[in-house]
């Protein structure tokens, strides 16, 4: 388990196993009673050289110090491929926050919180339906905005964004 | 175009009765919609041209006026709503989304309801002005009142 | 005058169904007998506010079982965002609660500002916030209208549309949009404020609590009206939060959270306004917290109105920020600057972030991850129409089927936000 500061905000990592102790905790004894989101993230592709990062010298992007194209500052790696992130609320006076996030690879189970906040029913449905993350113990695990027999998952890296190409008038 | 010149007198009755009361379906889809709302409201509106009764059963309604993006989930409701209209029945396309499936290039969105219905009057907008949206559907009415028959008639395709 | 049965009263304990609690299962004893119809209130349906699907078990009037589709708009808002530069992802941004369309592009704006740890001058944040109440105000006037129309009180559409196309004219004369005015940057915004819309701004808040007690003239004291909300769509606060349910919804059934106040944003602590909170849990309590916050609204635009600051509308950092037109034409630095801007888009540092604010209809989160680069890496908007359909079966606890309208009704829910 680890816990990071960034923004002003807090992220506890923990492991799926422990997930839902986590979760019993935050809600019983930490006062986080109100389960705002639960998103998804898909990390494919994350930090690949050439494709991100932030331009800059090792202090940051200088524009006085030339030639700073070669310092690429790529991000931080990450330990799966996907992130499942609760973003907790404490309704008290502070509104305190803290982001509860577990990381799983394709195929891996997370099990479900719909026993510790029943909004997490509906979130859970969506990340299964866009991501494919398979939550353990969900009552009703099935498709939520996609069709009912859509093949794939949306949101992935490794789904293509569709559509149409571009038909400019001057082409035939 | 060519069958607009001679319309007999019942035709041309016949065209008058249905452009000037032509009842649109309650096919609300997103913003669109909103704008679709307040061409009802007493400042832009349609009851000057007969239309403020908006029907919910497509089979009382004339006019499909598309509003809003049409994602492949909702284009099979979409088509069966088409269908249960009786003829003759018109479609505009209200907005970009409706038109070319808008800025949303994308998996789920029918890159154009003309797709599966076919539309006589696309309205371009995002969402258009209510006067915008009234342009298309007195364009609509010209072309009804010039004999132009609907769309599927001029596509050939089932209705 | 017969006396009138006495309505139910808000429950204590939960009554959220089991095992799935967002679907309202048939009794084991009326499952197996005649009398259940399952009727589909389908995705085009005039009362349902949006392409939203109810699949409903009937036995009799009453409700007795209850599953929301949902999905019939899912435009895929989140991945075209991934594919385009931040400033372009921010064009998507309103279309996703139609309504209430600045609080979009505001949360969404706000969550890259907290990324880039810019700082945004007070200008930006006095009008941001005098436009998200303005556009408060014009959710709430739809919402009334719709909603009145579906009970039957037709005329109050009419009423309610009247004074939101003085808003929309606002808003025309701000951004030059009527709806969608993408007018939020990150850093501020993308024009100042143009000479005249403080009198109109001026003559619109004199107008609008003059149209709200016009509304309140029109139904709240409406025999039918009371009958048709009071008692009706029952949520505990217990169950309200375990729902996860905010706005509204939340303050009407007796919570005083309201997010300005606990978490306040822009520049709500330095404003003067209540929180309007109700204590029954029916539909009757929703729509009084939703008059009263357009009042306070107005107060609102008024004060923002009064103590706006002057000074600049965007912050000065240039390498978000464009720089101005006029110094293109003198410094090489500008030109540099405005075509990075331009044509590779700024960097936002990597990082994730989820900032949370209250639109119409709740908490309206934004979870922005970015890797560094000039695109999002993912964008989640947290959409508070979406939960509130996760109440819907505990909201329908007994009801008929009138009742049904008059209840997701109440919920006020925007498809376009459910799905995105």
């Amino acid at each position: 388990m680890e816990v990071h500061e960034a923004h002003g905000e807090t992220t506890v990592v923990v492991d799926t196993p422990r997930l839902v102790d986590a979760a019993l905790h935050l809600r019983d004894e930490l006062g986080f009673n109100f389960l705002s989101d639960v998103a998804a993230t898909d990390y494919l592709g994350w930090g690949a050289k050439g494709v991100s990062g932030y331009i800059g010298t090792p202090r940051g992007r200088d524009l006085n110090e030339p030639a700073t194209q070669g310092h690429q500052r790529l991000p931080r790696q990450k330990p799966h491929r996907f992130s499942v992130s609760y973003h907790l609320l404490g309704m008290r006076a502070g509104a305190p926050r803290v982001r509860l996030q577990a990381w799983v690879e394709d195929g891996e189970h997370v099990p479900s919180l719909v026993g510790v906040w029943p909004t997490a029913d509906w979130h859970e449905r969506e990340a299964f339906d866009l991501m494919g993350i398979r939550f353990d113990g969900h009552p009703n695990e099935r498709r939520i905005l996609m069709d009912d027999d859509w093949e794939g998952h949306p949101l992935r890296k490794d789904y293509p964004i569709g559509g149409e190409p571009v038909r400019f008038s001057g082409e035939e | 175009m060519e069958q607009a010149v001679g319309l007999t007198t019942l035709e041309k009755a016949v065209a008058w009765a249905q452009s000037k009361s032509m009842w649109p379906d309650t096919f609300g889809l997103a913003c669109c919609a909103i704008e679709m709302m307040s061409i009802v409201s007493s400042r832009y509106d349609i009851a000057r041209f007969g239309m403020e009764a908006f029907r919910s059963s497509p089979r009382q309604a004339d006019l499909l006026i598309v509003s809003g993006r049409v994602v492949h989930k909702m284009a099979a409701p979409l088509r069966q709503v088409y269908d249960q209209m009786l003829e003759p029945k018109w479609v505009i396309a209200m907005g970009a989304c409706a038109s070319s499936g808008g800025m949303f290039n994308n998996y789920t969105t029918l890159q154009g309801v003309d797709k599966i219905v076919a539309v006589d009057v696309h309205v371009p907008g995002c969402p258009p002005r209510p006067e915008a949206l009234m342009e298309g559907i007195v364009r609509l009415h010209e072309k009804v009142m010039a004999g132009i028959p609907p769309a599927y008639e001029i596509r050939g395709v089932a209705s | 005058m017969a006396v009138a049965p006495e309505r139910p009263r808000i429950y204590e304990g939960t009554r959220i169904p089991s095992p799935t609690p967002s679907v309202l299962e048939v009794r084991e004893d009326l499952r197996t007998s005649e009398d259940v119809l399952t009727v589909n209130f389908g995705p085009n349906h005039p009362s349902t506010h949006g392409v939203l699907r109810l699949v409903v078990d009937l036995h009799g009037e009453e409700v007795v079982g209850l599953a929301a589709v949902v999905g019939y708009l899912h435009t895929g808002f989140e991945k075209n965002m991934e594919q385009k530069s931040w400033w372009k992802a921010i064009t998507y941004a309103p279309r996703i609660d139609y309504l209430s369309f600045q609080n979009n592009e505001l949360v969404f704006v706000l969550a890259v500002e907290k990324l880039l740890e810019i700082e945004v001058p007070a200008r930006a944040t006095w009008m941001r916030m005098l436009l998200a109440e303005l556009n408060r105000i014009h959710s709430h006037l739809v919402w009334l209208g719709t909603a009145a129309l579906e009970l039957g009180a037709i005329s109050m559409f009419w009423y309610c549309f009247r004074e939101r196309d003085r808003i929309l004219d606002l808003f025309e004369l701000v951004a030059g949009s009527r709806m969608h005015t993408r007018y939020f940057q990150v850093g501020g915004l993308a024009e100042d404020v143009p000479a005249g819309f403080w009198d109109e701004c001026a003559k619109f808040v004199e107008v609008m609590p003059k149209a709200v007690d016009d509304y309140e003239g029109l139904v709240d004291r409406n025999e039918i009206w009371l009958e048709r909300t009071q008692g009706i769509g029952l949520l505990s606060a217990d169950d309200a939060i375990a729902l996860g349910q905010s706005g509204p919804v939340l303050r009407g059934s007796g919570v005083d959270w309201d997010l300005r106040r606990a978490e306040p944003y822009l520049a709500y602590d330095q404003v003067d306004f209540q929180v309007p909170v109700y204590q029954e849990g029916d539909v009757y309590a929703r729509y009084r917290v939703r008059m009263e916050e357009m009042r306070e609204s107005v107060k609102i635009v008024e004060q923002a109105m009064r103590r706006m600051p002057g000074g600049p509308w965007i912050a000065d950092n240039r390498k978000v920020v464009l720089p101005p037109r006029e110094e293109l034409h003198t410094s090489m630095e500008s030109l540099i600057h405005h075509f990075k801007i331009v044509t590779e888009g700024f960097r936002v540092p990597e990082g994730e972030v989820y900032v949370a604010s209250e639109s119409p209809r709740g908490e309206l989160g934004c979870y922005v991850v970015s890797d560094g680069g000039p695109k999002p890496w993912r964008v989640k908007f947290r959409a508070p129409s979406f939960v509130a359909l996760e109440a819907t079966a505990t909201c329908m606890r007994q009801a008929l089927v009138a009742d049904m309208i008059a209840i997701v009704g109440s919920l006020d829910t925007v498809m376009g936000e459910v799905d995105r």
